[in-house]
């Protein structure tokens, strides 16, 4: 297997975890329970090779300042800063329902006329079409990794369908690049079918757990599908400490 | 001899309006004929009166074809009461169509409205043909209500009105007492003088 | 005669003739009507005259739906001679899909909490205010208290709107859906009691035709006739009524 096949994650043990790495051409799903740092997993991604970073749940300083905290070369990455442009025009996407006063002061009396009296509902009118932005900063974009941490929060804003199809038009501009891209996902809040659907979707699924075993926690990372490489299939035991993810190769299914 | 009897008759409607508000006119079934080419001759003579005709016996369409100058008179609109309840379904311009003799709030209705639109200076007429028929499809005592009504609005605003009843064998009394509430009967015979 | 002059100006002209004069002029300014009828009878076509009627006249009106879309709505009125697009266009008559707005607001579809309430009459005062209207109507409030819920919740929704609005000098009316043939003017058995007036669009049976009817069954403020009247929907006048004929009801 020679090396250009492969585009290196940034982790060293990742890489030897996939024999490699990531697979050019392919687009990777990473699936995490809350707490088992897919947030961490997605900016040391970062650390290598040309990066189109997109970022939801936090602003662009805050991205930095972790990568800046764990050591992490951010020399090649372009951040769209999502969250701070929708923070701007609605609420900071909080699952939680947000009291209706709140919700209301945020919208313009104007503009609710105005939407009532079309009569027809209108898509983030007022707002910003993000899935739009992510559509066109892919398809504009030369970068050999793109990562997108995280889908939840586009899962929130539209429709499951809406959000498929701008993944699939990401696939193919990301094939044409033969670069990779890396999508994180909250796992068990989308729904089963979604969630089947959309590692069926994906060429690489990278499923991250935390299990409580007694009085400690043991994290691991599985690569739950690599298409086309099935004795890549395996698990690893992993931590986090101050330069970011240590992974311990456990078993390989084969 | 028809000619004759036609214009007798004309005669007499004529003198008749000048004077009284409101005229019933009794004639039997064998007169009706010549009672209404009478009146629309009557009718079509005088363009500057505003003239509604309602008809609950025949057809818009049919007295239209017998009296062909009716289409042109722009003076006479009709109520047309029975073609949409005979199932017709046919529009004409200068007729307003009424969905059941039994809707006599709307007839009502329709009547007060054409003449609303018109200029105070012209002489107003309606005609109700007939009171009899009316009493196929309504019950006298309603029938007794709208007839009042109407009468009590036209003598507000001046319309004149001539109601038509069929004569027939032992007639109905309510018929009988309607129609000598006009002002003025006028009895149609055969032979009449 | 001045006392008359001084009525004349509280007084919101419907534009239906016979019915301004059943009211003895028109609806006291500031009123709450609730127009009251089963699907069909009219309800929505009544409040379209009265909105329209009222922009005729320079008074500025909003209507609020949420039984039926915008769109269905206008393509319904549009066959009225009476229903002037122009009017629409140059906002004397605004038409707003509530529907829209709720999910604007967040709110459920099925049922409201006191917040969503009070957030819900906000934004209907908001709005009144904002466009500066004169009359307004909810077609219909059925629908509103299905989500209230409550009694004490629909007392307190109507209660404040109808508060609200009679400090601007807004009339409004609230259509009420009803089954027909029933003898009830509101599905909760609430709404009437907070209305200070009542209009029931009915129908009767004479000799196998459905007469359509019309009654004022209160209206507080204004010396009002209690007979029934027929009513008439045409496309050429819209809605006109005439007294019923009474024998053999």
């Amino acid at each position: 297997m020679s090396k250009e096949e492969f585009i290196s994650t940034g982790i060293e043990k990742l890489d030897a975890l996939l024999e490699g790495g990531a697979p050019k051409g392919y687009a990777v799903l990473i699936l995490g329970t809350p707490g088992s740092s897919i947030e961490i997993l997605s900016k040391q991604l970062a650390t290598t090779g040309k990066v189109l970073y997109f970022t939801t749940e936090e602003t662009e300083t805050e991205v930095l300042a972790t990568m800046k905290r764990f050591g992490w070369s951010n020399k090649d990455i372009r951040i769209v800063d999502i969250a701070s442009r929708y923070s701007e025009t609605i609420l900071s996407g909080e699952e939680k329902r947000v009291s209706v006063y709140e919700q209301r002061s945020k919208i313009k009396l104007k503009e609710l006329i105005e939407i009532g009296s079309s009569g027809t509902p209108p898509i983030q009118k007022g707002g910003e079409d993000f899935l739009a932005i992510l559509s066109n900063e892919i398809k504009n974009t030369s970068s050999e990794k793109i990562i997108i941490n995280s889908l939840d929060f586009f899962l929130n804003q539209y429709t499951q369908e809406e959000v498929i199809r701008t993944i699939q038009a990401a696939k193919i501009c990301n094939i044409q690049n033969k670069g990779v891209l890396f999508m994180t996902m909250t796992r068990g809040i989308h729904g089963d079918i979604f969630e089947r659907k959309m590692e069926g979707l994906a060429d690489c699924v990278l499923e991250l757990e935390v299990l409580q075993k007694g009085s400690t926690f043991e994290r691991f990372l599985a690569v739950k599908k690599m298409k086309n490489y099935a004795k890549k299939i395996g698990i690893a035991r992993y931590a986090i400490d101050s330069d970011g993810f240590i992974l311990e190769m456990i078993e390989r299914i084969m | 001899m028809a000619n004759v009897l036609i214009d007798g008759l004309k005669e007499r409607i004529s003198n008749a309006i000048k004077i009284n508000q409101s005229i019933g006119i009794l004639l039997p079934g064998s007169n009706y004929s010549d009672l209404l080419q009478a009146l629309f001759e009557y009718m079509s003579s005088q363009p500057e009166d505003v003239w509604v005709y309602v008809t609950i016996t025949k057809p818009y369409e049919t007295l239209a074809k017998e009296f062909e100058f009716i289409e042109e008179s722009k003076h006479i609109t009709f109520i047309d009461c029975i073609s949409r309840a005979a199932g017709i379904t046919k529009t004409y311009p200068n007729c307003i169509y009424i969905e059941s003799p039994t809707m006599l709030e709307k007839l009502g209705l329709e009547v007060m409205n054409v003449f609303k639109e018109v200029n105070n200076e012209r002489r107003k007429y309606l005609v109700i043909d007939s009171l009899s028929n009316l009493m196929i499809y309504n019950d006298p005592d309603i029938v007794t209500e709208f007839f009042y009504h109407i009468t009590n609005r036209t003598r507000a605003r001046n319309i004149h009105t001539i109601s038509l009843a069929i004569e027939e064998e032992g007639m109905d009394k309510y018929l009988n007492r309607l129609i000598y509430l006009n002002d003025k009967i006028l009895k149609v015979r055969d032979s009449f003088i | 005669m001045q006392e008359s002059e001084f009525q004349k100006k509280e007084i919101c002209k419907t534009g239906i003739e016979e019915l301004d004069v059943m009211l003895g002029g028109g609806i006291p300014i500031g009123s709450t009507v609730l127009v009251v009828g089963s699907s069909g009878s009219g309800k929505t076509t009544l409040c379209m005259q009265f909105l329209i009627n009222g922009a005729k006249q320079g008074e500025r009106g909003v209507f609020f739906t949420i039984t039926e879309p915008l769109f269905k709505l206008t393509k319904n009125m549009e066959g009225f001679e009476f229903y002037d697009k122009k009017l629409i266009e140059s906002g004397m008559v605004n038409l707003i899909d509530l529907r829209i707005i709720s999910e604007r607001l967040g709110l459920d579809t099925e049922k409201y909490t006191v917040e969503d309430a009070s957030a819900l009459l906000d934004i209907l005062r908001d709005i009144a205010d904002e466009l500066n209207v004169k009359r307004l109507i909810i077609d219909s409030i059925t629908a509103l208290c299905y989500r209230l819920q409550t009694p004490e919740m629909i007392r307190d929704f109507i209660f404040k709107l109808g508060s609200s609005l009679a400090a601007m000098k807004c009339t409004t009316l609230l259509t009420s859906e009803v089954p027909p043939r029933k003898f009830q003017y509101s599905q909760y058995g609430i709404e009437e009691f907070i209305s200070d007036g009542i209009f029931f669009l009915g129908d009767i049976e004479r000799k196998g035709d459905l007469i359509r009817t019309f009654q004022i069954v209160k209206m507080r403020g204004a010396a009002h006739s209690r007979t029934k009247s027929a009513m008439s929907i045409s496309s050429k006048n819209g809605i006109e009524l005439a007294p019923l004929l009474r024998s053999r009801e």
